[in-house]
């Protein structure tokens, strides 16, 4: 990276108006991802050895955390207070507040545990915006084939379509719990076409579209009369039947007072979003503090199989720049908005809308082959154009993107003066647990929904169908699970970590670490990412 | 704690910022906001944090410098010397309780607002909220709009709201404006936001079933 250009000098090179020359073309995308991708870093990927998934490709670092010792025994159970619900939901992001609004419209009684507080999570960070076909051009069909296409065909197209023929009603349902979404001057909900769309289909509220969403959900769960809320709750680990063949429960602690509960219920909703945290291949991460793969590494010990352990998105523009906000995400919309990429040579390098995953490969080679802008020997980036964007559409970028512009701000960075410096960022896990259209994973009694399901969008996420998928989803498995009329467990039990000890035992894993994380080391025993 | 401040104060660079955080001292670098200080200096059971980005509304804390005291969000606030930093617990359980769906007409919302907010009227402006908001919302304006039944303006005017709930911890009447803004915004989407092509595409695919499970029911 020594030869990349420095940033003093690529900014005395910058000009807003400057010619940005032709757009080279992109002739072999596979190539560009086999080479540059992150996914595909020599030494990232590991066979796992035990579980459901034995003998599967999966990232290393995760690999670790699925083949880890579990924090609890059955002595630990002995004598700690039990509570009985109906359904108990873990997570308190966009998926797991759908899945519990949904269980108790249902008439469930429902428990919703979080590890930090109800609502910190990635949903309320999505900025850009939710899909769903509702233009007269577009269709259901169109909106299947683009979700398709971005993730390579790798997705399951009964899930896809699932999802993308719930779009319309998902719009329907959080108007009416109150979410409000920007409109045209004659009422029509306002579209954008993004990344890997064919049309314009991306419905938004400026560029605080999960803020908006996060804090209406939240707001019905917590005037829910059915649904009580644990906050700073964590899960250590969940309970399974005396075959160790169905989960009943789980056992939860307290970052307060360390306590452990025990929670018997029919159905468990795993809805604890993904792993940005857990910093995959050295990268920099767009998520919340709590997302460090708990669901995943809980989900694998009792037995459900997992997908794409091995497919991670990497949003492209991360910022660089100012340090106490490193890795954190310039939304999409910004491109979809007409913003471009530009190398420290100032000449443009790829399709800004192409889908993330190729935008990201192309940067990482732009900064591989010279032609980044240095900040120092670890940070090297290129420009997202925001000053031309600015000129194109003047006062475009304090309207549509105040998120933005409040938070740069903070730091004294102007984007509608000066480019800005981005690289990307781990964002996204693919895959996750495998689940049916009801979001019922292959263990009975376990369901799985939002960023800690797969399968929904294959090898490549396209935007906007996270915040879609974690409601439509999350609504069908809160319907399902408390359609679960079984009379619950008679004995809740930790057979499942036993019999994920005797193969750890047998492949000769060492069980030196233990899983889940539920927070990042720098959080708990000091220091800091980046610096 | 002190050997792990011990540990911490070895990698103290020259540029180093003195502050306290929960009471602990804490030397952390130029630059870092307080959730970085707070890491780098080792203080125990800082769990408050969500985001880092100033839109979760999790890490509030406290800021005392000499005899001012504010209040802020520790992600979005840098360090400085001398500054004492306290990070404050969840919220309580909110105080004022409705479902959006039992709300059927449009019409009685105004007096609705009153009994489920009797607060609301009683605005003293004393400013507490407008001066805890750390996204500069003219907090106590929103109030008096809502107030006034005007929704629309009102969920406008907290539009950029992150529910840190700062302004109902600073309100000496117990208004909750925070609530009060979602209240305002969420009403005005529940009844008023009908766009045309949502209601088009929703209609199609309502007579596209309709029509399957005809053909269905007629083949049987």
């Amino acid at each position: 990276m020594s030869n990349s250009i420095p940033l003093a000098e690529a900014l005395a090179r910058y000009r807003p108006d400057a010619d940005l020359g032709s757009l080279p073309e992109l002739a072999d995308v596979d190539t560009l991802l086999n080479t540059y991708h992150p996914d595909h870093l020599r030494d990232s990927l590991v066979k796992l050895a035990v579980g459901a998934n034995a003998g599967d490709s999966c990232q290393r670092e995760l690999a670790g955390l699925l083949q880890a010792e579990a924090f609890i025994d059955e002595a630990d159970l002995a004598g700690t207070p039990v509570t009985d619900v109906d359904v108990l939901v873990i997570g308190g992001g966009g998926a797991g507040c759908a899945a519990a609004l949904a269980a108790a419209e249902n008439g469930a009684r429902v428990l919703l545990a979080t590890k930090l507080r109800l609502g910190d999570s990635n949903t309320v960070m999505a900025e850009g915006g939710i899909q769903a076909a509702i233009e007269p051009d577009d269709s259901i069909q169109r909106h299947i084939q683009d979700t398709l296409r971005g993730g390579h065909h790798a997705a399951n197209p009964a899930l896809v379509s699932a999802m993308a023929g719930d779009g319309p009603e998902v719009l329907r349902w959080l108007i009416s719990q109150g979410m409000q979404f920007e409109q045209t001057p004659s009422g029509d909900l306002h579209t954008r076409r993004a990344g890997g769309m064919s049309t314009a289909r991306l419905v938004h509220c400026r560029d605080y579209t999960g803020l908006e969403m996060m804090r209406v959900l939240r707001e019905a769960v917590i005037q829910h009369r059915s649904i009580e809320v644990w906050e700073q709750s964590p899960t250590v680990e969940l309970l399974s039947n005396e075959l160790g063949q169905k989960c009943v429960g789980a056992v939860l602690t307290s970052l307060l007072d360390g306590q452990l509960r025990i929670v018997r219920t029919r159905s468990v909703i795993l809805a604890t979003g993904g792993l940005g945290r857990l910093h995959l291949n050295g990268f920099p991460t767009s998520n919340h503090l709590g997302a460090t793969g708990d669901g995943l590494v809980l989900a694998y010990r009792i037995g459900a199989r997992l997908c794409e352990l091995d497919s991670f998105q990497y949003h492209p523009t991360g910022m660089l720049h100012p340090s106490h906000l490193a890795g954190k995400l310039v939304t999409e919309g910004v491109r979809a908005a007409g913003a471009l990429l530009v190398n420290g040579l100032g000449n443009r390098f790829i399709d800004e809308l192409q889908p993330r995953d190729v935008v990201c490969a192309a940067i990482l080679r732009e900064c591989s082959e010279g032609r980044g802008i240095r900040i120092d020997a670890k940070h090297v980036g290129v420009w997202l154009d925001t000053p031309r964007l600015e000129c194109a559409q003047p006062g475009l970028l304090e309207r549509q993107f105040p998120n933005l512009m409040s938070r740069t701000r903070v730091a004294g960075v102007d984007p509608r003066l000066e480019p800005l410096l981005v690289h990307p960022t781990l964002h996204y896990q693919n895959g996750g647990a495998v689940i049916d259209v009801n979001g019922a994973t292959t263990v009975p009694g376990l369901y799985a929904v939002g960023e800690v399901a797969g399968g929904i969008h294959g090898r490549n996420r396209i935007m906007g169908n996270a915040l879609l998928e974690i409601i439509s989803f999350g609504r069908r498995a809160g319907a399902a699970a408390t359609a679960n009329r079984d009379r619950g467990p008679k004995k809740v039990t930790l057979e499942h970590v036993n019999r994920l000890r005797r193969a750890l035992t047998l492949a000769g894993l060492p069980m030196t670490q233990r899983a889940p994380q539920v927070l990042p080391d720098y959080a708990t025993t000091g220091g800091a990412w980046n610096r | 704690m002190t050997t792990s401040n011990a540990t911490a104060n070895e990698n103290v660079q020259p540029s180093g910022v003195a502050l306290t955080i929960n009471g602990i001292a804490v030397n952390a670098v130029a630059g870092m906001t307080l959730v970085e200080a707070a890491w780098h200096g080792g203080v125990p059971r800082v769990t408050g944090v969500g985001c880092l980005e100033g839109v979760c509304g999790s890490c509030r804390v406290m800021l005392r410098r000499g005899k001012e005291v504010t209040v802020g969000l520790a992600c979005q606030t840098f360090v400085e010397d001398g500054i004492d930093v306290i990070f404050l617990p969840p919220a309580s359980a909110p105080q004022h309780h409705y479902e959006i769906s039992d709300f059927k007409d449009g019409w009685d919302i105004h007096a609705r607002f009153h009994k489920i907010f009797p607060e609301a009227s009683r605005c003293r402006h004393c400013h507490g909220c407008v001066n805890a908001c750390p996204k500069d919302i003219a907090v106590e304006d929103g109030v008096v709009q809502a107030a006034a039944g005007r929704f629309r303006e009102a969920g406008e005017t907290f539009f950029e709201c992150i529910m840190c709930e700062l302004c109902d911890v600073a309100c000496p009447e117990l208004i909750a404006p925070a609530h009060v803004g979602l209240f305002s915004r969420r009403i005005t989407a529940h009844f008023h936001l009908r766009p045309p092509n949502l209601i088009n595409r929703l209609e199609e695919l309502r007579q596209a079933r309709a029509g399957t499970a005809q053909k269905e029911n007629g083949e049987e």
